[in-house]
């Protein structure tokens, strides 16, 4: 079924780069959905080890040939890219679960967009050009969290917003090297060494505080369904297109859509039944932020420059 | 195409793999039932367009098969599961004939008009499908809400086709170089005219 189309034709362009990365990021915010089906008792670190080494399997057994022959050029280079990518990944979830028990599910939400406005700092700082229309995107954004807080500052806490500030630096430099990665390497075995690392060091972490492993978890078809639904979508699936998405465009431009994420916890918190998502009843900062946030992606995403030649 | 994806039993291993694939994803999904027996959220729908437009018959086939175990699976076989393999065989298949044979341009969703146009497909395939399954739901078993059926059946063939489906079918044609299915009649063509 594979083509006779040469490796340098395939490419997404613009328009479908940031499809996939929409839809990555509409499938990260259904995580929420998803850990819903998870009890308590099963500690973040097994079900990112279990999801993980899942997607790595899958991923391995699919792309078997492609991963073997990209392991064999890239050698490695490939795996301490996979690696390092993998410590940064687990890094800054570490520091968003500690940051977001400081907060209430829609601030905590708002707060990590931060990274938008991180990266394009960071980017500034490697020397790197970052767009005019970019910073406007990104200063949008900024204004749509600021503006989130309005009414909550008395409540914020120092140090969760610490942990997330920090989640957040790590994230945008995470979000840099895998677009540097995903240009310089076939996307699949990234994807699946990126998997199969974040599995193994989720997993020693878990060992660590539940040394019983899988033996504490009490298992049924609902958990079980619940983390193979997790290992499809959000790390077989999402983490696969959007390391493809991110070879077809810029970081700064990925990290504004994935700000998108807040809007669709929003949407997921008005509308899913309270068994499934924390039920949100967004107060009119928060509307107003989420307005600024869609406004900010609107300008990365329409090619405003294009549309006023044509009508020239 | 080599003659080997030509043999019956290629065809058969396509069928079952896909089959496979279909049930992969389709199973752990019966943990989130709305209404029990019936129908569930079934993000599996994304994979509709991708069996029809790019493995043809055999993905239909698989689709239908793949939905009808899933029901056996789950315990939720009933009269209506026979529409149900109808419909779930058509829709496929509408996608095929659409754009394998009826449309002039070549399948690829590289700009807004295609994905317009890939959209409006999938809307004419929700309505079908639902036409074909609710009234079959509705004559075997009256005390179902027909309203919230019809919108579940709805919702699941027009929201992940084009949120999770359109993403999927550019990374499989765009990245991973994968074809449409030529229709018969017009490979049948471009052979006379080689």
């Amino acid at each position: 079924m594979m083509t006779d189309q040469k490796e340098g034709e395939r490419a997404l362009n613009k328009l479908q780069a940031n499809l996939c990365l929409i839809c990555v990021t509409l499938l990260w915010s259904t995580e929420v959905i998803i850990f819903a089906c998870i009890p308590d008792s099963v500690v973040p670190f097994a079900t990112t080890a279990i999801t993980s080494l899942i997607g790595a399997v899958l991923l391995f057994l699919c792309f078997f040939k492609r991963i073997i022959a990209a392991l064999k050029n890239g050698g490695k280079k490939l795996l301490l890219t996979g690696l390092f990518l993998s410590v940064l990944n687990c890094g800054y979830n570490v520091l968003y679960q500690y940051g977001l028990k400081e907060f209430d599910v829609s601030t905590g939400a708002f707060t990590i967009s931060m990274t938008v406005v991180i990266l394009p700092v960071i980017l500034m700082m490697k020397r790197q050009n970052v767009d005019k229309k970019t910073w406007i995107s990104a200063m949008l954004v900024l204004v749509g969290i600021v503006v989130s807080y309005l009414g909550k500052l008395g409540r914020i806490s120092v140090g969760g917003l610490l942990f997330l500030v920090g989640g957040c630096i790590i994230r945008a430099y995470y979000i840099i090297r895998l677009n540097e990665a995903a240009r310089e390497f076939d996307p699949v075995p990234i994807s699946a060494l990126i998997a199969l690392f974040v599995g193994v060091i989720s997993f020693v972490i878990w060992f660590f505080i539940q040394p019983a492993t899988f033996g504490a978890i009490e298992w049924n078809a609902r958990i079980i369904a619940s983390l193979f639904i997790h290992a499809y979508f959000i790390v077989m699936f999402a983490q696969t297109v959007n390391i493809f998405a991110q070879r077809n465009a810029t970081p700064a431009a990925a990290t504004i859509i994935y700000s998108l994420e807040i809007i669709f916890s929003l949407i997921w918190g008005m509308t899913m039944p309270a068994s499934i998502v924390t039920p949100i009843t967004p107060d009119v900062f928060m509307l107003i932020g989420a307005a600024f946030i869609v406004l900010g992606n609107l300008s990365e995403i329409v090619e405003f420059k294009r549309k006023a030649v044509k009508r020239l | 195409m080599s003659k080997k994806t030509h043999s019956p039993l290629w065809t058969l291993l396509i069928i079952v793999t896909l089959t496979v694939a279909y049930l992969i994803v389709s199973i752990p999904f019966k943990v989130m039932e709305i209404i029990p027996g019936f129908t569930d959220i079934r993000p599996v729908s994304m994979l509709r367009p991708v069996y029809g437009i790019f493995f043809g018959v055999p993905g239909c086939i698989a689709f239908a098969v793949g939905n009808l175990i899933t029901d056996i699976v789950s315990n939720s076989l009933r009269w209506s599961s026979i529409a149900g393999f109808a419909a779930n065989f058509l829709g496929p298949f509408c996608f095929y004939l659409y754009w394998c044979r009826l449309s002039r341009a070549p399948f690829d969703l590289k700009n807004m008009r295609h994905i317009i146009k890939h959209i409006v497909v999938i809307l004419i395939v929700a309505v079908i499908e639902t036409v074909l399954i609710t009234p079959a739901v509705a004559l075997v078993y009256p005390d179902v809400d027909h309203m919230l059926f019809f919108m579940t059946v709805m919702i699941n063939s027009t929201a992940f086709p084009i949120l999770l489906g359109i993403p999927l079918i550019i990374i499989l044609q765009e990245e991973l170089g994968l074809k449409p299915k030529p229709f018969r009649k017009r490979k049948a063509e471009a052979e006379i005219h080689q």
